[in-house]
């Protein structure tokens, strides 16, 4: 049997690898066609990752993408494609902000407020797509659009200092005000900077998220819902329920995705917090297969080719090859997993067939002896 | 006439799919006509003049026949006059009776299916495939079916049949090939050769009956429905009733049948009966406690079993391992979890319990489901629902699409449940499995439980009759050969 799982793990890598392979020749293609060195910018990239203070920010990044990422790949389990996360997760993380600046509690249960805060609203903004699919039959994926760009406006007006927000003196900037010290997650102080401390509570509900889904009843209704909603049905899952729910389950966690900078770095929303995290998730969950292991190591590339082309400019590269890299990565992984998954059901059906084949001929044999 | 006959998992369906293009061999030729052929998509095969008519239709319900026929063939007769008078051309040459301009969903089963073939006939296909054509037909259409296919014979064209249904078989087919384990095992001659024969070509074992021998009806009632009524709207805003007025009883250890032409009500009952539609009236009542609008799951937990009617769609997770889909539908049963958690080692434990006992064939339980023959896969939910000791086992089709050896051992586990009290609601299109496993027979026709029969005297034919809406009431065996 052991034979099996290894295939299943080669398979499970081969998807990805095949991807990553495809998207950089390409890359390098359209650096070709541009009269562009074609490994010229890799070479600049990986030696700018050589510096500490990059590697950190690296990190970091990656803690923000990994939230988002496991946001997206609640949904994905089972079908759903919440394209809001980054909506939710702007929403969330200013209202935390206001509400962490105005109240001063004891450490922990201070970050522990802000923290549900973001949580409960990043689920309420979910969940409102969440209702309109079960009641209304709305598909998830025009609601959450929309909700992101009815999320803009709202931010953008409860922000104003007439309302929610507060304008520093000599900055055209608006802000939420600032939380109080009490509120501060501790960091990890390295060589090149600080760790955000929310990055390795990110990476611990990788583990959450793990075991919820494969050890747990309700994770098995997910998955099964996911790998056929009518099977599912039939075996009593509620599915209606379970859309409400994951669509929950998702919006809480997207309500995360702006701890790590808010708790470590900045202490208060403010107009630069960056937009599109949401979208660098669901990348980022294609192109770790919705694994909580895969997820890491793809938020981890991700964030490297984000923080490292920032500086190709400099050398006379655009960066927003970057940008194109990003492209490549999801368009080749769509396929290459539609090619391997398929390969591998056909295998294995052969392979089936051929192992019952020679334990039919032994039986025989054995008669016949 | 050719016949293809063989057990689920023999390699028939590949073999079909070869010839249609579908899938190429790794070895050996093709030769049609005398000129070796290598097919590469079903497009050349339908350009070489094959033509197959799958199991299950692929026709649009919201089009013509005409505009079905021509679909994708655009470019043959055009889609105006010159198309259907084609088709009426074709439709009179083989005596098929279709007419080009009737909306599809007006047709029957049997209608549908000489659309099929007429479309493959219209692509000008000389060899025809029909995969288990008879499937979802009652006796009096298969000999209609057949009378066509003596049609086409008659006029120079090749059939290749493959059917489950021994004496069709044997009636309709000019020779048989009977294939085993991917290799042909042995050609027959139906003139010669008795079913029981055949069987035993196939399996290599006796050709099981699915009679049971001894009652084992109690008087106690373990499902009771009452009055169960059932609406649905149209995509154009029409209700409909597709339940009325359905009351049964069915008792402990006892075996009801139910018999229909497909699509007159039997899956909103199954669907009504297991929590995945809410009735609109009446009471469904299991061992004395009201369980008309109860969820699915607990319905599941209070002991009833689920055979579902097409086991892909409902009754597995073709992409997940076999001992997942051991856990699928008693998730919160035991061995497979503990308050909230999976029991993982459990689970696979008793699947590998369920693979030994109910003969899986499988090399382990760690392959996906899809991997699984139909048959096999039919095991594993046998296997799996009864390993709940249910009270009341909902099964539809069990044995549809599974070989002579499965059925035979599908047949002996509802039998033996049933002697320790099992209730079954038994729904098949198979009539002689109807007939042989029933202790009761409901007829349903256009959503109403019309007739009634006593399994032990009624034939087949009598009770296709029922089927159609041309005999309501008790059903009596009629001595000289004419059902009421």
């Amino acid at each position: 049997m052991k034979k099996f799982d290894k295939d299943r793990l080669l398979l499970g890598v081969a998807g990805p690898g095949l991807a990553l392979v495809v998207a950089f020749l390409l890359t390098s293609v359209v650096l070709l066609v541009s009269d562009r060195d074609p490994i010229e910018p890799y070479r600049l990239m990986l030696e700018t990752a050589e510096f500490t203070d990059v590697q950190v920010n690296i990190l970091n990044q990656a803690g923000t993408y990994y939230l988002a990422a496991l946001a997206v790949a609640v949904g994905f389990r089972m079908n759903l494609f919440n394209i809001g996360v980054d909506g939710q997760y702007r929403l969330a993380v200013m209202l935390a902000a206001v509400v962490g600046a105005s109240v001063e509690l004891p450490g922990p249960l201070h970050i522990l407020l802000i923290v549900i805060v973001a949580m409960l609203v990043g689920a309420l903004w979910a969940g409102v797509a969440g209702i309109l699919k079960t009641t209304r039959g709305v598909s998830e994926v025009v609601s959450t659009i929309m909700l992101n760009a009815i999320a803009t406006s709202l931010i953008a007006w409860m922000i104003l200092p007439a309302n929610l927000g507060e304008q520093l003196p000599g900055s055209n900037d608006l802000t939420t005000g600032e939380i109080a010290e009490s509120g501060w997650f501790p960091g990890l102080a390295m060589e090149g900077g600080t760790i955000y401390g929310f990055t390795f509570v990110a990476f611990a509900l990788g583990v959450v998220y793990w075991f919820a889904l494969n050890r747990t009843r309700f994770g098995f209704d997910l998955r099964a819902t996911g790998a056929s909603e009518s099977a599912a049905q039939a075996s009593g899952v509620d599915s209606k329920k379970m859309i409400l729910t994951a669509m929950l389950i998702s919006g809480a966690v997207a309500g995360l995705v702006g701890m790590p900078l808010l708790l470590g770095q900045t202490h208060t929303y403010s107009l630069s917090f960056p937009a599109g995290v949401g979208f660098t998730g669901i990348t980022i969950a294609l192109l770790g297969r919705n694994n909580p292991i895969g997820i890491f190591f793809a938020a981890l590339l991700i964030s490297f080719i984000e923080k490292t082309s920032a500086d190709l400019d400099q050398f006379g590269y655009e960066k927003e090859i970057a940008t194109i890299m990003q492209g490549l990565i999801v368009i080749s992984v769509v396929v290459s997993y539609e090619l391997v998954r398929q390969y591998g059901l056909r295998r294995q059906q052969q392979k089936v067939g051929e192992e019952l084949a020679a334990q039919a001929r032994r039986n025989k044999e054995e008669v016949a002896l | 006439m050719h016949a293809l006959v063989g057990e689920n998992g023999a390699g028939k369906s590949t073999l079909m799919k070869i010839l249609y293009g579908m899938q190429k061999p790794d070895e050996g030729t093709i030769t049609i006509d005398g000129t070796q052929v290598g097919f590469h998509s079903p497009a050349d095969a339908i350009a070489a003049g094959i033509g197959m008519v799958h199991q299950h239709f692929m026709l649009a319900d919201n089009l013509t026949v005409l505009e079905n026929v021509v679909l994708g063939g655009e470019k043959l007769y055009g889609i105006g006059a010159r198309a259907r008078d084609k088709i009426r051309e074709i439709s009179d040459a083989y005596g098929l009776n279709i007419r080009p301009d009737v909306l599809l969903e007006q047709l029957g089963v049997a209608d549908r299916q000489r659309v099929e073939i007429l479309k493959v006939l219209y692509r000008g296909a000389r060899t025809l495939i029909l995969d288990e054509p008879t499937a979802v037909l009652v006796p009096q259409e298969v000999d209609a079916l057949f009378d066509n296919l003596r049609e086409l014979k008659a006029e120079g064209l090749t059939v290749i049949f493959i059917s489950h249904k021994l004496g069709e078989v044997l009636s309709v087919a000019d020779e048989i090939t009977v294939i085993r384990r991917g290799t042909t095992v042995g050609t027959a001659d139906p003139r010669t050769t008795t079913p029981k024969q055949l069987a035993e070509l196939m399996v290599g074992s006796e050709l099981p009956s699915p009679e049971t021998r001894e009652s084992t009806v109690t008087d106690v009632p373990m499902l009771d429905v009452d009055g169960l009524r059932l609406t649905a709207t149209d995509p154009d805003g029409v209700v409909r009733e597709v339940l009325d007025g359905i009351t049964l009883t069915i008792h402990k250890g006892e075996v009801m049948g139910i018999a229909g032409v497909e699509g007159n009500g039997q899956t909103e009952l199954i669907e009504a009966l297991m929590g995945m539609r809410d009735p609109d009236g009446g009471v469904i009542t299991l061992d004395g406690t009201d369980i008309s609008h109860t969820p699915t799951r607990k319905r599941r937990e209070d002991g009833i079993g689920y055979i579902p009617e097409d086991r892909h769609r409902h009754g597995l997770l073709l992409e997940s391992p076999l001992w997942e889909n051991r856990i699928l539908g008693h998730v919160t049963e035991r061995p497979n979890s503990r308050k909230g958690l999976l029991d993982l080692k459990a689970a696979r434990k008793d699947t590998e319990r369920i693979v030994r006992e109910y003969d899986v064939r499988t090399p382990g339980i760690e392959v996906t489901a899809a991997s699984l023959s139909g048959g096999n896969q039919q095991k594993l939910i046998v296997g799996r629902e009864m390993s709940h000791a249910p009270k009341l086992l909902i099964a539809a089709h069990p044995t549809r699409g599974v070989d002579v050896g499965a059925q035979a051992q599908i047949w002996d586990q509802i039998r033996e449940a049933r002697r320790e009290g099992l209730a079954v609601l038994l729904i098949s299109a198979d009539l002689d499995e109807l007939i042989g496993l029933s202790d009761t027979l409901r007829v349903m026709y256009r959503g109403r439980l019309v007739a009634d029969a006593d399994p032990a005297t009624i034939t087949p034919e009598e009770l296709g009759s029922a089927m159609t809406g041309a005999a309501t009431g008790h059903l009596e065996h009629n001595q000289n050969g004419e059902g009421r």
